[in-house]
């Protein structure tokens, strides 16, 4: 059954990358730019999957996975990270925030849809 | 299931276009950074830029640029976290950075891969500058991400054990600030070859090209089953949305100048540095549009002028303080439409262009000669900077002096169909200015037919119309050495006859002549046509490259009727026609305002003496012609004088001069042709037979001091013509005249 995965990321490249890398898996992809646009759009609809990045504008991905986890819909939805070697603490921060796993970036085709793999399954 | 090759490179292309718009922000941003700006929005943003340039290079292969960004966020991220302080060194590095990787995108963008450039200077130096923060210093130093192990790059967290809570003490841990107010978005980009263009701007679009299919099916049910009352109704239909569509359309290739804008701050910093001058850059307008085309056009012109300004404008910041100025130069950029053109104006407070020494380096150059140079007017003086081989610098900078003058940055300015000027106040500073149109696609056109064919003129060059009928039509146009020239108001204008001009056969009636005024180079001159019809708004299509070197089209359009019309190129048409002059004059001539000299090109007046002797006279020394009644003359002492405009002018008679006959009341004719000058309010009449024509001549003077009244004789239009010597002139009809200089 298709699922819905919505890819949170300033850049549109990235969201593009995670869309092709997860394209094969017959989902339906949604995208939002920053946390707070990916909290609006989850107030309206519901998704099966959130992938977003955690350094953004307006609303980084911590601060939009302790949000979402205060809505009743998305109290256990999963929620993935893409989270950088360059800051150790990010791991943590999304743990403490609610958040159900991490991948760090750069990541490979096969470990994004490895960890989704884990989180949704089919 | 591996990404396909072309989304690969659609993903690269994104990344590319993606990555330039950041790094212009990214350059912006520190730039603020350095004058002060301390927010923590500023110092998120930048850290962003570089962090999410890792990011995404890493997820499409493309690992130099990867390392090299990672090695930039670590320092990055002290910097956001307040644990090291910005600092000039700092910001260079970076800013050196940004370059370096603007190198490898430029690289992949061309080559399709990341190239071998050595960049372990500013990677070791960039990672100095992280050492100089306080304690722990080994964590964030990391080496280049080299993939980590499978485990650590994904996981979920309930795979984990519970964290330690040593690792990150949260509670010292700050949650990132993201800004509560909503950032704006990022304004569209310059990449080359892609712009963005507002969702509601496509949805319009969409819309109108709906409804152009609609009114088409109208059009074509209609051709089968003509009902002439519904055709109109289409066709008023297929016009309005046309019109329509055609904004929109342009509206998409609109693009604020403040993108080309966005690098200057950059280089202005990077310049003011290696001159080691002070300079601070303000800009106004940047929301000014202009087209894709013509931003592209006008980018490096406008780039080498602000270099320009910067090193030859204004001073080291010793010079300003002894100047009584301060220490730190401004230049001024400003934008704004006004009349269906877009004004640049750059304005600096710099030590402004110095006359002599710029009339000096065109005399060395060979540009002018010294007598030229000596009467030049400082306005006309100013505009020798564009002349080609050009440049006052004794010394060549690698910023000015690339081999590129202003004279590059006049012709491409021109190409477009701007213009450009320059004012200058010693001491004070310049202000340069460039007009330029919106667009080059579409313009306004005014279409003329001659000889049976239709030709457009861009309004831009279009004065007045006159048209002459009847006797008009035969009298009022002189024909003078094969120059025909129409008294307009007083001013006399030179005819270019269309058809004789193309070699077309003309088909208007004999009785009536259509005079199109137009404007080339800023001389006015009539361009005789059969007939003229209407205004329309043209669509530019340029000639094929067969064509491209007749200088009198600039190119060519598709009229209503599916035929096609050649666009004239005025200034091509004026030159081919002699009535401007060449390229290489043109930044000294302008209004006449180009004074005597021995052997320059300069406006001349051209007329003949009661003995029909063709004498000339500079423009600039004549302040009028006027035509005055013979029956005024009345005599002061010696003197024939006429009252006019409330003054006694003392009347010479050329001919008593630069002849030696005396005032001979019988030979005069009536009513007279004067050429009146005048100085500080004090004017003297020449009274002469004939006005013939105004020319701008390049003139090869042979002196001849022998004869009085008379500075030389130069051949002009094939006849022999003397100069008149209009000081000697007056002086001996009205040895008074000068005396009063003193006076006032």
């Amino acid at each position: 059954m298709s699922k819905v995965i919505l890819t949170v990321d300033d850049a549109p490249t990235m969201r593009k990358v995670v869309s092709l890398a997860l394209g094969g898996l017959g989902h339906q992809l949604i995208e939002a730019e920053d946390g707070m646009a990916a909290l609006e759009l989850i107030k309206l609809r519901n998704v099966d999957l959130i992938i977003s990045d955690v350094n953004m504008p307006r609303m980084d991905g911590i601060e939009f996975t302790r949000q979402a986890r205060q809505l009743p819909n998305f109290a256990r939805t999963p929620i993935l990270l893409l989270t950088t070697e360059s800051d150790p603490t990010i791991k943590d921060r999304g743990r403490a925030a609610g958040a159900t796993g991490w991948i760090v970036k750069p990541f490979k085709q096969e470990q994004l849809v490895a960890v989704v793999a884990k989180v949704l399954p089919a | 299931m591996p990404i396909p090759d072309t989304l690969q490179q659609q993903l690269t292309t994104d990344f590319l276009i993606e990555s330039f718009e950041g790094l212009e922000r990214f350059d912006r941003e520190l730039l603020a950074l350095e004058k002060g700006a301390t927010s923590q929005e500023t110092l998120n943003n930048i850290f962003r830029v570089i962090h999410t340039i890792k990011g995404t290079a890493g997820c499409i292969g493309l690992g130099r640029i990867e390392s090299v960004a990672h090695v930039g966020e670590s320092l990055l991220s002290l910097l956001r976290d307040g644990k090291i302080q910005s600092s000039e060194e700092i910001v260079s590095s970076l800013l050196a950075l940004s370059d370096a990787l603007l190198g490898i995108l430029r690289q992949v963008e061309t080559s399709g891969s990341e190239g071998s450039a050595d960049h372990s200077v500013l990677l070791s130096r960039l990672q100095d500058l992280q050492s100089g923060r306080p304690a722990a210093a080994s964590q964030a130093v990391a080496p280049a991400p080299e993939p980590a192990e499978e485990n650590a790059a994904f996981g979920l967290f309930c795979d984990e054990p519970e964290p330690a809570q040593e690792s990150a003490p949260q509670a010292t841990v700050p949650s990132e600030p993201g800004s509560p107010e909503p950032q704006q978005p990022a304004k569209a980009s310059v990449s080359e070859s892609a712009i963005r263009v507002e969702v509601s701007q496509l949805d319009k679009l969409m819309n109108l090209v709906g409804e152009l299919v609609l009114a088409r099916n109208q059009i074509i049910q209609n051709v089968a089953q003509p009902d002439t009352a519904a055709l109109v109704a289409a066709s008023q239909r297929l016009n309005l949305i046309t019109t329509e569509l055609q904004g929109s359309v342009m509206k998409t290739r609109m693009q604020p100048i403040g993108n080309i804008w966005a690098k200057f701050p950059r280089i202005v910093r990077d310049v003011a540095h290696e001159l080691g001058k002070k300079i601070s850059l303000v800009m106004e307008g940047q929301e000014t549009e202009l087209d894709r085309t013509i931003i592209e056009a006008i980018k490096d012109p406008l780039m080498h002028i602000v270099r320009n300004s910067m090193d030859h404008g204004l001073e080291m910041p010793a010079d300003r303080c002894a100047a009584g100025k301060p220490e730190e130069g401004r230049l001024l950029l400003r934008a704004f439409h006004e009349g269906g053109q877009v004004n640049i104006e750059f304005t600096d407070d710099g030590q402004g262009i110095n006359v002599s020494r710029v009339k000096a380096k065109a005399v060395e150059r060979g540009l002018l000669t010294a007598d030229q140079a000596r009467i030049l007017a400082d306005r006309d003086a100013f505009n020798l900077i564009f002349l080609p081989g050009f440049s006052t610098k004794e010394t060549v900078t690698n910023l000015s002096g690339r081999g590129v003058g202003m004279d590059v940055v006049k012709t491409n300015i021109e190409k477009i169909g701007g213009s450009v000027d320059v004012q200058s106040s010693a001491g004070k500073g310049t202000t340069l200015r460039i007009k330029i149109p919106l667009t080059l696609a579409i313009i306004p056109a005014l279409i003329v037919t001659s000889g049976a064919e239709r030709f457009a003129i861009p309004q831009v060059n279009l004065l007045e119309l006159v048209r002459l009928e009847g006797e008009d039509a035969q009298r009022k146009i002189e024909t003078l050495y094969n120059a025909p020239v129409y008294r307009l108001r007083g001013r006399l204008l030179p005819l270019v006859d269309l058809n004789r001009h193309l070699g077309l056969k003309p088909k208007g009636s004999a009785d009536a002549v259509s005079i199109v005024v137009l404007q080339a180079d800023g001389r006015q001159f009539g361009l005789v046509v059969d007939q003229i019809n209407d205004a329309e708004e043209i669509v530019v299509k340029p000639l094929g490259k067969q064509l491209k070197t007749l200088s009198c089209f600039a190119g060519a359009t598709i009229m209503g009727d599916g035929r096609v019309a050649l666009i004239l190129d005025v200034l091509g048409v004026a030159q081919h026609a002699h009535v401007v002059t060449e390229v290489r004059d043109r930044a000294i001539s302008s209004d006449g305002a180009a004074a005597h000299a021995d052997d320059a090109s300069q406006t001349l007046l051209l007329f003949e003496s009661r003995k029909d002797r063709p004498l000339a006279l500079p423009l600039s020394k004549v302040a009028r012609l006027e035509e005055l009644s013979s029956a005024n003359i009345e005599r002061s002492g010696s003197q024939r004088v006429v009252q006019y405009r409330g003054q006694i002018m003392p009347l010479v008679l050329v001919d008593q001069h630069v002849g030696g006959d005396g005032w001979d009341s019988a030979a005069l004719q009536d009513p007279m042709q004067v050429v009146v000058y005048s100085e500080r309010g004090r004017s003297v009449g020449l009274v002469v037979s004939r006005i013939n024509d105004i020319v701008h001549e390049s003139l090869s003077v042979q002196r001849s001091s022998s004869r009085e009244g008379i500075l030389g004789s130069a051949v002009i239009q094939s006849r022999v013509t003397d100069l008149l010597d209009l000081e000697s002139i007056i002086r001996a009809a009205d040895p008074d005249f000068y005396e009063h200089r003193q006076a006032v």
